[in-house]
């Protein structure tokens, strides 16, 4: 079966909701039968589809797989943003216009001068642990994360954001320094789930971590580390987004968000039925598995594709030559467009994604593959001799650059069979790449963070505005430190311009500055699109109403149900 | 004094001779084998590492024996050319295993009662953990390479071998030809470096060649879990690894080094089978 509809008792057949356990390893186990099965037997595991006038069912259990596991719910990085949005709410949502709607916040306004912010919020909200959703208790929540509670939010309104103030219980100010007009889409990322005051002040942070209290639809019941968190439905839930697709709390009672990291046992766990939804459906399987009538969606992340940033203070990519030699090298569409079999995006832009607005076309034509140009470059920079293995040297020094990544989550198996590729087309103009994986423990415990540990970085960074560009290009200085800026390359011409584009109003003066920004980037080969990053999402046709939240692209459960 | 007294029981294999047309495949395999360790390019002239990007994910054929994989590298190469990180890697964990192993084996055996004691809980110690779990462990603390790969696997699987050498070298001291020589009054040195150490470690060629073959196996292993030699290696355990992404869309990516590392395994076990069965002739 793939999915779990409630049962009724009389029936004789499970219980709504308390269906079995079936632990990740005997999950595991089916998968892997399922898989040998598959093979043996070509695509398999097509999905048996609802009758038309199926009815809606209320209550049951969806089993989620996921891929990779948080260290938090709630936290700075975009696994624990799908997370957290399942148990936290924001001040407002993100239509798929790319407009804010509301959420927590019902209506809010800027004055003339843009400095200053007034949130009304709603009503009769309360968190899970009881307490009431005040201005005070939001105010509370943007101090926190200003003050390391929420690093990704602390990055984005650091150098903006000045101080929060509560009017009275549903009347919110947010002072700034500068103006920041797109104020009100950007707190529709998960990184802005507001937290009862009453939990983070009198609970371990810990407890904050594992099970933090919002007000949203689903309260988090348990974590089984490694295995799953399960999540029980919130039956007060009164403050659903103006964008939900029906007004009251969860249908569902619970969500097995399980956390399956092999892409091919989360396939074959979604066609065994195991699992009613699956995230990051592998390129290599899109494709068969929405022939074999499984719903799919896909969402192309704003912000920060996945892209090559060139190390400017220290290493052979200090030359600009070097880099434009490099990008030129690669044959960067064809490898994506090969590999990613026509479902992952070719992005030629290493600023910004074509979702986000503001996409400058400009800047991702700016290098095609042009395997002379790359050599010529080379040549005049000094990099003219080639030794006994094909790579080139200066001073007989070989032009080895070093590419640490972070293996199984900021690159997946699709993105590293990529990197391979950019290795080998690399290595036709003379580069010897030296390709690391790194774990991901080592990734985020500072590993080839420094100048002198590697030569390009690999990652993206999701946003809903191109406002990213501050996050990402702002100087590194010893005063305001930006470690975000993975090119190490701080030029002031280059931060006015972000400046100037984060402050303006009108939107298309706005997205011509924050296109001229890109154009810089590109025109400095500072950094290199690869591919813009996805948000997949399998789901048995059995499961409907999922669909994905227009800031981030994670699976939002609130409306979704079982049909009969 | 004599050193031809009946030859030691261990290791305990099964001794019957396999047939003798398993023993020439065996010898073809090796051949091949050997080849493309040590002359890839005569087997395979092209880079391993060259992508065909037309050529994606194209199943065996005459343009690609072995088919492709997702970036049109040609399998039949990659096999080709990762049979010397293959073996080296199969070699270099014997060695390491065997040499650890003859020391705390021998240090159990021979040594002072409290030295041997010691050792002996060593040894019992490194059992307790599931042999592939202390090569993750050392994985984790060297990083991964060939290098650290052969040392993790060949550590893994010293404690076995250790048992065996000691109870080796302890059947061996008991043995009617060393009592005789400790009655004619041998001294102890000599009685070890001509009648004990000879005959203890003789079974161990035909262990070492049955030590390769487990050790590729387990090398493989720990680069299908991604902790062996880094990408886009073509070491096959890390083929293997890479091509589980599209096991139901492209079967020869997995089912062709799969095969390959069983083959070699096979080979090297039934080498060492005949080895051992040679030497155990030999000493009737």
């Amino acid at each position: 079966m793939p999915s779990r509809p409630p049962r009724t008792p009389s029936d004789g057949r499970p219980r709504p909701g308390r269906r079995p356990r079936r632990t990740p390893r005997a999950l595991a186990a089916t998968a892997a039968l399922t898989v040998l099965l598959a093979g043996c037997a070509g695509s398999g595991g097509r999905a048996v589809q609802p009758a038309a006038d199926a009815k809606p069912l209320t209550g049951g259990t969806i089993v989620y797989g996921h891929q990779q596991e948080p260290a938090c719910v709630f936290g700075g990085w975009i696994e624990q943003a799908y997370l957290s949005t399942q148990v936290l709410d924001d001040l407002t949502s993100l239509d798929t216009d790319g407009r804010a709607v509301p959420w927590l916040a019902q209506s809010w306004q800027t004055s003339a001068d843009g400095l200053t912010w007034t949130f009304d919020l709603k009503r009769g909200v309360e968190f899970t642990d009881g307490t009431p959703l005040t201005a005070a208790a939001v105010a509370y929540n943007v101090d926190y994360w200003m003050n390391g509670g929420n690093s990704t939010a602390q990055v984005w309104l650091g150098g903006y954001y000045e101080s929060a103030t509560a009017l009275d219980d549903h009347t919110l100010q947010l002072h700034l320094s500068r103006p920041y007009p797109r104020l009100d889409v950007t707190l529709a990322q998960g990184y802005f789930g507001i937290q009862s005051q009453h939990a983070l002040e009198t609970r371990s942070a810990q407890e904050n971590c594992e099970a933090p209290i919002g007000s949203g639809a689903f309260t988090v019941d348990h974590w089984d580390r490694g295995q799953e968190i399960v999540l029980l439905k919130n039956p007060d839930y009164t403050s659903w987004p103006a964008n939900s697709q029906h007004a009251g709390p969860a249908y569902v009672d619970r969500i097995d968000w399980r956390f399956v990291s092999n892409p091919t046992t989360r396939v074959a766990s979604l066609r065994a039925g195991e699992t009613d939804a699956i995230y990051d459906v592998p390129a290599v399987d899109y494709a068969a598995v929405g022939a074999d009538g499984f719903q799919e969606l896909k969402h192309v992340t704003k912000g920060r594709p996945q892209q090559l940033s060139f190390n400017t203070v220290a290493g052979p990519f200090t030359d600009e030559s070097v880099r434009k030699a490099f990008a030129y090298s690669l044959d960067r569409r064809k490898l994506v467009e090969t590999i990613g079999q026509g479902v992952i995006p070719y992005e030629g832009n290493g600023a910004v994604s074509r979702s986000t607005p503001g996409y400058s076309q400009a800047a991702a034509d700016t290098y095609d593959h042009d395997l002379p140009k790359a050599i010529a470059l080379l040549e005049a920079a000094g990099w003219d001799a080639v030794d006994e293995e094909g790579y080139r040297t200066k001073d007989g020094k070989r032009l080895t650059v070093r590419l640490p990544y972070n293996s199984g989550t900021i690159i997946d198996a699709d993105g590293a069979a990529i990197l391979q590729g950019v290795q080998q087309e690399a290595r036709a103009a003379g580069f010897e790449v030296d390709l690391i994986p790194v774990p991901p423990s080592g990734f985020f415990g500072g590993a080839y963070s420094k100048p002198a540990e590697r030569d390009i970085a690999a990652g993206y960074w999701t946003s809903v505005t191109a406002g990213i560009l501050y996050v990402n290009w702002r100087q590194n200085l010893e005063a305001t430190p930006n470690y975000s800026n993975a090119a190490f390359y701080n030029d002031p011409v280059l931060e006015d311009l972000i400046l100037q584009a984060n402050s303006t109003a009108d939107v298309d003066a706005q997205n011509a500055l924050y296109g001229r920004a890109q154009e810089y980037i590109a025109d400095h080969a500072l950094s290199i699109g690869l591919f813009d990053r996805l948000s997949t999402l399998a789901v048995s046709p059995r499961l409907k109403g999922v669909w994905q939240e227009n800031a981030q692209g994670g699976p939002v459960f609130h409306d979704a149900h079982f049909v009969d | 004094m004599t050193t031809t007294t009946s030859a030691p029981a261990l290791p305990r294999f099964r001794t019957r001779a396999a047939r003798p047309w398993g023993l020439h495949v065996a010898l073809l395999l090796t051949a091949w084998f050997a080849v493309s360790a040590l002359w890839p390019g005569l087997l395979a002239p092209g880079d391993p590492l060259e992508l065909h990007l037309d050529s994606a994910l194209a199943a065996p054929g005459p343009h690609h024996l072995l088919g492709t994989d997702e970036a049109g590298r040609d399998l039949y190469s990659r096999i080709v050319h990762g049979t010397a990180p293959a073996l080296a890697i199969g070699f270099g964990a014997s060695l390491v295993s065997l040499a650890l192993a003859l020391l705390l084996g021998g240090l159990a055996a021979l040594a002072a009662r409290p030295v041997a004691s010691v050792v002996d809980r060593v040894v019992e110690v490194l059992f307790s953990f599931p042999s592939l779990l202390l090569a993750l462990l050392l994985v984790a603390l060297l990083g991964q390479s060939a290098l650290t790969e052969a040392v993790a696997v060949g550590v893994g699987t010293a404690p076995g071998y250790a048992r065996m050498i000691r109870g080796q070298i302890l059947a061996t001291k008991s043995s009617p030809y060393v009592e005789a020589a400790v009655t004619l009054g041998h001294s102890r040195t000599r009685i070890l470096r001509q009648h004990v150490l000879p005959n203890a470690v003789r079974p161990l060629v035909a262990v070492f060649a049955l030590s390769v073959g487990q050790s590729i196996v387990w090398a493989s292993s720990l680069s299908f879990l991604g902790l062996g030699v880094a990408p886009p290696s073509s070491e096959w355990g890390a083929l293997l690894d890479a091509g589980r992404l599209y096991l139901t869309h492209a079967w020869w990516l997995t089912i062709v080094p799969g095969l390959v590392i069983v083959v070699l395994a096979l080979t090297a076990t039934t080498l060492g089978k005949h080895l051992q069965a040679s030497l155990e002739r030999n000493d009737r």
